[in-house]
């Protein structure tokens, strides 16, 4: 295969007789964006907007294919991408599991086995409580858990991942004991705290926006260091941004913010990573992806591939320090 | 009564039951990985997994058991030498359709599992043979990769031939 | 009244000629992804979203739906013709049907599943029209423990009663929960049972096993006896089918019972798979003809399908108004939704009404497109079963094959399909019942993740199982029905020693 790129490559070049410097790699063949979630979550929701983009605006003559590979918190897609070593066409989605999730379990593939190539919105994590709920701010909500240690019930998505880590940041940092429900996913999570089964849930905006507009759940704060974007209401008389960050309310924990992160298996020509990123920077002006940040209400980032690795490096420290608390470290 | 060639069901029985206590106790050496008890938030990872590879070692004793004591009523042949010569017949190209399939291509293997049945086992002629084979392969292609765009396999010949 | 004039305003909306060739073009494409064993509904709806990017919502969720009840229809063609279901919620279909069709009955068994199909669905969508305001909050007053009463439910409808000996069905049924165990466990988060093995991490695919099992198991059951699906290639006329259509009422009793379950599992949300069991469980177990059941009683067939769609159907409602897809194919659809800038969840059927009964109108009108549709191409089906065997064979076993790569793109799980093909072949010969298994394979993780959660809300006293009204009644049903059998005898045996 290489080969026969490298010929084509050739007689065209000398054809020319130029080598374009931006015409380096390009796509050859259909481009797989291997989604490491389930059809329906966070991280499918991404690919699937960033491949309308790309077909409805004709950003690039190469076919897109989406493949789901949730099985094991994402672990499947990560190892599949993982194997096909210096292979530019797998496009893998992710957030920061790719570089967590090697830490809790054995899972056949490490972290840099990927490269990254950039991270384009970071979601945003709040506290949420039902609309009945006793609790009308995060203080009142951490004291009633104080005094009566055990007794709130926090739901979220999946075991020993971000949002129970979240809870046992927050532990640690009010000394606050909570018990911590996994559902298979946050909308599972949003329902039971619709419903009253849970007590609170820690989902990302879109998660908990249905509820939210229909007035049957409750945010409390936001783990952001700065309030969320200025936008129409959205429940009652609330804006997103009138919800106090988490730390205006008495939490003490600052930030804690899940990017939505790209990568290429590792061995890839720096071109190919370089064309992807300028695929994605095209990707960020459509009207398509504008709506899609307004949609879900997360932060708009562009991180190059330097600016993620150092974005994850500086979590990883973070969050291994948890992870070894709680005894969460995989052997 | 004279035993007639083959296999007996009674053999089977054993065989098979061997078989799925073997799984059970596999399945129990699993589960023992994790806790297996019964935690104060519950059972613990490894307790179902326990319980249930304990069940199939149990569940193919029994079988085993009431094999042994039904011995003479299970001497009934499960597969005699024409039965087993069809089964090797329609088993063995199988296997062979998965060989290729994992090493040279989904696409590959179907053309060649097609024409080598319809050839040798079914008598029609090269020919015609192969253009259903090859046909088949190609409508699949079709099918699959282009319409529906779920790619499949294609191993090494026909990314040689610049099909990926 | 109201919802009977929404529904009228979303008839107008879904009549238009484009949304009916919209479901035309939907339900063909459907039926072609749902009898091609490799493709299914969730694959053809995901294909379809990037073209309704441009379309307006309405028509978007029409093409959809559309295709989704074709695939729907497709699949029980597959279990029907060759033992081979294209989704779970299928395979109770193939117990009766595929040995009805053996029996040269295969016009009539997919006559009378498409009809009972068809039937099933329109249950739904009335339900769905009737309780539409009030569904979505009786599915709110379901958590874990509810849920997991729901799957011992079905678990104890289905089993009890099977002629087989007791320790191939335990034997059956706890492989089946060991297999469902492999691969990440969601509540504790540890992988189980991989053994090191990369390629168990995603855990092993019901689709490979039900493949293998059933597909690969019985052509090799089929060979052995040197068979060439004589019976299966008996011809099919239109009259056939037509007897059958006049026939129908018969199954009036079986219809609504299944009709009910159905409609009952698609809101609370159990989901159709396990509705479809448990349907054909209380069909075998109210039927004056036990016997015939598993080797082509036409109850069987009925039975299964007519839940499984208005299960299907109903189940559309609670994703809506929750958010909460209740299978791969809707949470595809979900996902669309969001694309098209709509949000699933209560508010959706007061901001955008004539979306909600555009497609509520749509699922009536497209289920009649369906049926009349699926019923006209019989034959033509059942002719593929006239192509010789020495053709037809090898292809069944090639679709086998694509169907299980398709699932994860693995070729690890091709040597899983051969393996449980081998396993069903000897299974079959020595009578352990297969059905166990696969009904433990789809319900046991989730029965099992629905107890942990359980269990962690509880602090792990079983009291949470008879906490409320609700799930109580839920347990007590189950345990009624799970020791039916027990008293069924003790009473016969109570009357023997009066007489």
């Amino acid at each position: 295969m290489l080969k026969k790129t490298t010929f084509t490559f050739v007689m065209l070049a000398s054809a020319l007789g130029v080598v374009a410097a931006e015409a380096a790699w390009k796509p050859e063949r259909p481009i797989e964006f291997v989604v490491t979630s389930g059809a329906g979550g966070g991280t499918d929701n991404i690919a699937r907007t960033i491949q309308a983009a790309i077909q409805k605006n004709k950003l690039t003559d190469a076919n897109i294919i989406v493949t789901n590979k949730g099985g094991g918190s994402g672990a499947e897609g990560f190892v599949y991408s993982a194997m096909a070593k210096g292979d530019p066409y797998k496009f893998t989605f992710g957030t920061n599991n790719e570089y967590l999730l090697p830490y809790v379990a054995k899972l056949g593939f490490k972290s840099t086995d990927l490269v990254p190539v950039a991270a384009m919105a970071l979601d945003e994590f709040l506290i949420w409580v039902h609309k009945d709920s006793p609790y009308k701010d995060a203080k009142s909500f951490i004291e009633a858990a104080k005094a009566n240690p055990e007794s709130i019930k926090f739901g979220g998505s999946q075991s020993k991942d971000t949002d129970q880590t979240l809870v046992s940041i927050i532990s640690e940092a009010t000394g606050a004991k909570f018990t911590y429900i996994p559902f298979k996913s946050g909308g599972e999570a949003a329902v039971q705290l619709a419903g009253a089964h849970i007590d609170a849930n820690v989902n990302n905006p879109n998660e908990n926006i249905g509820q939210f507009k229909a007035g049957m759940v409750r945010p409390l704060c936001v783990f952001s260091p700065k309030r969320m974007a200025k936008g129409p209401k959205v429940s009652g008389d609330m804006a997103w941004s009138d919800i106090p960050t988490c730390k205006e309310a008495g939490i003490p924990v600052e930030t804690y913010q899940m990017p939505r992160t790209q990568w290429l298996p590792a061995g890839v020509p720096e071109d190919a990573v370089k064309w992807y990123i300028d695929l994605l920077a095209k990707v960020r002006q459509t009207e398509e992806w504008k709506q899609y940040i307004e949609r879900t209400s997360q932060t708009e980032v562009f991180m190059s591939p330097s600016e993620l690795a150092k974005f994850a490096k500086d979590e990883e420290a973070k969050t291994v320090a948890v992870f070894k608390r709680e005894g969460w470290l995989a052997q | 009564m004279p035993r007639s060639a083959g296999l007996t069901r009674f053999a089977m029985e054993l065989v098979v039951a061997g078989a799925t206590g073997l799984i059970g106790a596999v399945v129990v050496a699993g589960a023992r990985e994790f806790g297996t008890g019964w935690g104060v938030a519950g059972p613990e990872p490894g307790y179902f997994p326990f319980y249930i590879g304990i069940l199939i070692v149990i569940g193919s004793l029994g079988t085993i058991v009431a094999t042994l004591v039904r011995r003479q009523r299970e001497q009934r042949i499960f597969l005699d030498a024409e039965q087993a010569r069809r089964v090797a017949i329609f088993c063995g190209p199988m296997l062979a359709f998965v060989i290729v399939a994992s090493t040279l291509g989904l696409y590959v293997a179907t053309a060649l599992y097609l024409f080598g049945v319809m050839r040798w086992q079914g008598g029609y002629k090269t020919g015609f043979a192969t253009v259903v084979a090859v046909g088949t392969a190609v409508g699949f292609y079709f099918i699959f990769d282009v319409w529906f765009q779920v790619p499949l396999l294609k191993g090494p010949i026909l990314n040689w031939l610049g099909i990926y | 009244m109201g919802n009977f004039g929404n529904l009228m305003d979303g008839f107008v909306i879904a009549l238009s000629g484009y949304h009916v060739a919209l479901m035309v073009a939907g339900v063909l494409m459907g039926i072609l992804v749902g009898v091609l064993p490799g493709l299914g509904a969730p694959n053809g709806v995901s294909l379809l979203l990037p073209l309704t990017f441009t379309m307006d919502p309405v028509s978007a969720i029409i093409l959809l739906t559309s295709m989704y009840w074709g695939a729907l229809f497709g699949g029980s063609t597959t279990s029907i013709l060759f033992n081979i279901p294209g989704e779970p919620s299928s395979v109770a279909t193939t117990f009766d049907g595929y040995p009805m069709a053996k029996k040269g009955e295969a016009g009539r068994a997919l006559t009378l599943a498409f009809l009972s199909a068809a039937t099933g669905a329109l249950f739904g969508v009335v339900v769905i029209t009737a309780l539409s305001g009030w569904v979505a909050e009786f599915a709110l007053k379901f958590s874990s423990p509810e849920y997991f009463a729901v799957y011992f439910l079905t678990f104890a409808s289905f089993i009890g009663m099977g002629s087989a000996s007791p320790f191939k069905t335990l034997v059956s049924m706890m492989l089946g929960f060991a297999f469902a165990t492999v691969g990440m466990d969601t509540v504790s988060g540890s992988l189980r049972l991989t053994f090191g093995f990369t390629d168990l991490i995603k855990g092993i695919s019901f689709l490979v096993a039900v493949i293998g099992l059933f597909g690969i198991g019985e052509l090799i059951v089929t060979m052995e006896e040197g068979l060439r699906f004589e019976g299966i290639r008996a011809k099919v006329t239109p009259r056939d089918v037509l007897h059958t259509i006049a026939r129908m009422p018969r199954h009036w009793v079986t219809l609504l019972r299944s009709c009910i379950v159905g409609s009952w599992m698609g809101i609370t949300p159990g989901g159709p798979t396990a509705a479809s069991f448990m349907s054909y469980g209380l069909a075998k177990r109210f039927s004056r003809r036990k016997e015939g059941f598993g080797s082509g009683e036409p109850a069987g067939v009925v039975a299964p399908e007519a839940a499984d769609h208005s299960a299907g159907t109903c189940a559309i409602l609670p994703m809506m108004a929750l958010g909460v897809p209740g299978s791969a194919t809707a949470a595809v659809m979900m996902g669309g939704l969001m694309i098209w800038g709509l949000n699933p969840g209560p508010m959706l059927f007061i901001e955008r009404p004539d979306f909600v009964w555009g497609l509520i109108a749509s699922m009536y009108l497209g289920n009649v497109v369906a049926v009349v549709l699926v019923l006209s191409t019989v034959p033509l089906f059942a002719a593929i079963l006239r192509i010789p065997l020495a053709i037809i064979g090898p292809v069944i076993v090639i679709v086998c094959f694509i169907g299980a790569y398709t699932v994860a793109s693995s070729t690890t799980d091709l040597w899983f399909v051969l393996a449980f093909g081998v396993a069903g072949y000897a299974f079959k010969k020595l009578d352990y019942p297969i059905a166990p298994l696969v009904l433990a394979m789809v319900l046991g993780d989730k029965a099992e993740g629905a107890f942990q959660q359980s269990m962690i809300m509880s602090k792990g006293g079983l009291g949470i199982f008879f906490s409320n009204g609700l799930v109580s009644t839920i347990m007590a049903l189950a345990l009624l029905l799970l020791f039916w059998p027990l008293a069924g005898m003790l009473v016969s045996r109570l009357r023997r020693h009066g007489m």
